[in-house]
């Protein structure tokens, strides 16, 4: 059977406009299918050759894999990371092509004790990458070898207590342990962590408080006496108990908890791409390649420990509360 | 002692066999010390991936070796143009600019270059031999002993301001003014940021630094035609390696002075957190006070040249001490090393010695090998470095300003940085064309936020009361030092004057 088409200027009109607003529209369908179709930007709110760097560098040499795009790390560091963030949300299109890499323990505390000028709910944390309990340690020739010594002579007097900085999850774990005991403590902000450790160990502070993996780092001239959570690695933290277990308290475990952020207006206007970066991000933790990258860059990797929108939220919630129970003992207020 | 002689011989050997990595990093380091902004500390963590890559062993000679010559690097546009490249180089151009424009370029880099290295070498070897002794010096040397440090170095605004004390003193205040701006230490309560996100951590240390010394220079040398003075231009028309050897024998001539002010910076570097910045401008002003000669300081005199350079890079091997003895890091160089030997499973603290003698020993005897080989391969460049000051300015200005606007940006790649930069620019071109001492500002800008921080923990442990400053018996001692110290160059010169008088 023999068929013909004829085509008339109205066929032909009516299939040009079609195809030309099928050419349009092309970019912007195939840009929302295939995302990510240029690199995403990092915003990371401390120095280069940091401990975030590093991490940062671990954990996205496997999910630029996964995500099959690169990530360019920018670094804003200042004012306890409060330069980083007021960046990030003052200049980063919320576009889901810029995340924040922070660290939800000692930057959300930021917070609670001094508001930014943006509104901490127009971001959240959406991809957790580790978690590093706070603990308390003394330098290898104190006077002081135990908690049990460190409360008893805090009753005597008060005792100063190097922290890395006021606002941080270790110094609140202390300040807890402080309103259990009745011991009396004198948080002393020694500006970083190696400072934090030199405090200790040379004596300018009788004890110091910090994240744990820096005190594995210092090795045998600190000894770690009390953790802030839970001791995963049992000797390389000389075998120190949790507070909750030593004291009988119901603290949540003060960490440091490294995580991805996102503006919650990228998340609400490009559902689709969130899915994406999340589902990018749970495929990461099941690479192997992912523990060994964690560990080459110095991480413990028994801190290693994903956590997704619900646990990081929990997290700033606890954080949020704490800061502001605080809050007079961490301002000077 | 036996097996550490043993050790030591094998390492020196194993060391010496490195020759091939040891020289193609001095001339790395000195590029990324001489350019402003960038740091030993910056190229480490670029180059991060490829030591990491690198032996344990080959790793640790090229990070010591960058270390020790971007150091030394940081010398050398101090002296030839007026841009220290780091706040450890600050008090280097009071003394080596001038010899610069007086056509003495050429003698400068040569005195710096062996003061720089026989401070290195020397107070490595003192390190080597007595660290378990130098170890101990941070158990002493807490916020009050440091307190006093500091003003060591800021007395030096009065040595400065002695020509005309009360605009000396102005530039000093308005220095520690500009110091004090950024968070408090204590509780991060932001004070005078004017509202800049950016003046939060302080006012940043390079553009300060660039702009108060190399722009505001750079604005003034447009208005003539090259650097040098007449005379300069004479001597610079024909320069000879003799300059170099001048350089070198004078520099041998006050082979005290290198010993007495690398000291300085040892025992500065040993104590964590101190830094290259306090040892030169302590050095500096250790050095004028015991001078039979301070009226010469700043005005090309050697010995204000070599006591900073043996300063820094005595606190240079200093930094190391606490490192592998205590496995705390006494800078952000050391920091990274520290990674990089923790990626290697090698573990710190007192334990090191006994454990792996070798890396310990290694990393001292690696400093020594590359200060012993930068004498002998950078001492012949200092003749062709010092025709820089030939260049017509019209050239040379704009040259400085792009670079150190660079300079300005590396550190926090912020745009901020670089009007800051220029700013500084504007008010170190008024200060010297009214004349106020830019050093004066620039010192308050430096040690300014270390005295207040160790100030402020002093008072914080002691709960708010002042007499903790005088609490501690070797506090005590270096506040009588301190006053010692200034009133001695008082006694000295009425004793001049009463000499002079005698004469006359």
């Amino acid at each position: 059977m023999k068929t013909t088409t004829s085509i008339t200027r109205r066929t032909l009109l009516g299939t040009g406009a079609a195809a030309s607003a099928l050419t349009l529209a092309t970019p912007s369908l195939l840009r929302a299918q295939s995302y990510p179709d240029g690199n995403i930007e990092v915003y990371i709110p401390t120095r280069e050759g940091g401990g975030a760097d590093r991490n940062f560098r671990a954990f996205s040499s496997i999910w630029k894999e996964k995500l099959g795009t690169d990530f360019e790390p920018g670094f804003y560091p200042g004012a306890s990371g409060r330069v980083g963030y007021e960046i990030y949300m003052g200049k980063a299109e919320p576009n889901a092509y810029s995340l924040i890499f922070g660290n939800m323990g000692p930057e959300v505390l930021n917070w609670a004790v001094q508001e930014p000028k943006f509104d901490i709910n127009d971001y959240f944390y959406f991809g957790r990458v580790d978690t590093d309990p706070c603990c308390v340690f003394v330098g290898a020739e104190s006077p002081l070898q135990s908690i049990e010594q460190i409360v008893e002579e805090g009753k005597k007097r008060t005792l100063t207590v190097g922290t890395s900085r006021m606002a941080h999850p270790a110094s609140i774990g202390i300040l807890a342990l402080g309103e259990e005991t009745g011991a009396k403590f004198n948080l002393i902000p020694l500006s970083g962590g190696k400072n934090t450790v030199a405090g200790a160990v040379t004596g300018e502070v009788d004890f110091s408080v910090l994240t744990s993996g820096s005190v594995i780092a210092a090795g045998d001239s600190v000894k770690t006496v009390l953790i802030f959570g839970e001791n995963r690695v049992g000797e390389a933290l000389d075998n120190a108990v949790s507070i909750n277990d030593a004291y009988g308290m119901n603290l949540p475990e003060m960490l440091s908890a490294r995580a991805f952020g996102i503006h919650r207006a990228a998340a609400e206007e490009f559902p689709d791409r969130l899915d994406i970066l999340q589902s990018t991000f749970d495929q990461t933790f099941e690479d192997p390649g992912l523990m060994e990258a964690y560990v080459a860059s110095g991480g413990t990797p028994e801190y290693l420990n994903k956590g997704g929108v619900d646990e990081c939220a929990q997290f700033v919630k606890d954080m949020l509360e704490l800061g502001a129970r605080y809050k007079p003992l961490l301002t000077g207020a | 002692m036996g097996d550490t002689s043993t050790i030591l011989i094998e390492v020196f050997l194993e060391t010496i066999g490195f020759w091939w990595v040891i020289v193609p990093t001095i001339f790395l380091g000195l590029i990324v010390g001489g350019i402003p902004g960038f740091s030993a500390a910056n190229t480490i963590i670029i180059l991060m991936p490829l030591t990491l890559a690198m032996e344990l062993q080959t790793g640790l000679i090229f990070m010591v070796s960058l270390y020790c010559a971007a150091r030394m690097g940081a010398g050398i546009p101090a002296i030839l143009v007026n841009i220290p490249g780091t706040a450890g180089a600050a008090a280097t151009p009071l003394d080596g600019y001038p010899m610069t424009k007086q056509g003495r370029g050429q003698q400068a880099l040569a005195i710096s270059f062996v003061a720089s290295s026989l401070g290195g070498l020397l107070t490595t070897l003192i390190a080597l031999a007595a660290m378990p002794l130098l170890a101990r010096v941070g158990f002493y040397m807490h916020s009050v002993e440091m307190i006093v440090i500091m003003l060591f170095g800021i007395s030096l605004i009065a040595s400065i301001a002695a020509q005309d004390m009360v605009k000396g003193l102005i530039a000093g205040f308005f220095g520690l003014m500009l110091g004090a701006i950024g968070a408090d230490v204590v509780y991060a309560t932001p004070r005078g940021t004017m509202g800049f996100l950016e003046l939060y951590d302080g006012v940043p240390l390079i553009p300060a630094l660039v702009g108060l010394f190399a722009v505001s220079e750079a604005f003034i040398i447009i208005e003539k035609r090259v650097i040098l003075t007449e005379e300069g231009q004479a001597a610079m028309e024909n320069p000879t390696w003799s300059a170099t050897f001048e350089g070198v024998r004078e520099t041998f001539k006050r082979w005290a002075h290198i010993v007495w002010t690398s000291l300085i910076g040892l025992v500065i570097g040993v104590i964590p957190g101190a830094g290259a910045s306090i040892a030169s401008f302590v050095a500096y002003q250790q050095s004028r006070t015991f001078s039979k000669t301070p009226e010469k300081y700043g005005t090309g005199h050697i010995e204000g040249l070599i006591a900073p350079e043996a300063a820094n890079n005595g606190v240079t091997s200093g930094t190391l001490v606490p490192l592998l003895v205590l496995g705390i890091p006494g800078g952000a160089t050391a920091a990274i090393m520290l990674v990089v030997m923790q990626f290697h499973g090698v573990s710190f603290g007192p334990s090191l010695f006994q454990q792996e003698p070798k890396v310990g020993y290694g990393m001292f005897m690696a400093m020594a090998v590359a200060y012993f080989i930068m004498i002998l391969t950078i001492l012949p460049l200092s003749r062709y470095m010092s025709r820089v000051t030939t260049v017509p300015t019209i050239y040379l200005a704009p040259m400085i300003i792009s670079f150190t606007l660079v300079g300005a940006f590396v550190p926090r790649e912020y745009m901020f940085d670089i009007y800051l930069a220029l700013a500084f620019g504007v008010i170190g071109y008024i200060a010297r064309r009214t004349g106020y001492h830019v050093a004066a500002i620039l010192i308050g800008v430096i040690l300014g936020p270390l005295l207040e921080t160790y100030f402020l923990r002093a008072l914080k442990k002691s709960e708010g009361d002042i007499s903790v400053l005088f609490s501690s018996t070797l506090g005590n001692i270096l506040w009588v030092a301190l006053i010692v110290s200034l009133v001695l160059p008082l006694v000295f010169d009425r004793n001049r004057k009463k000499k002079a008088m005698v004469i006359q």
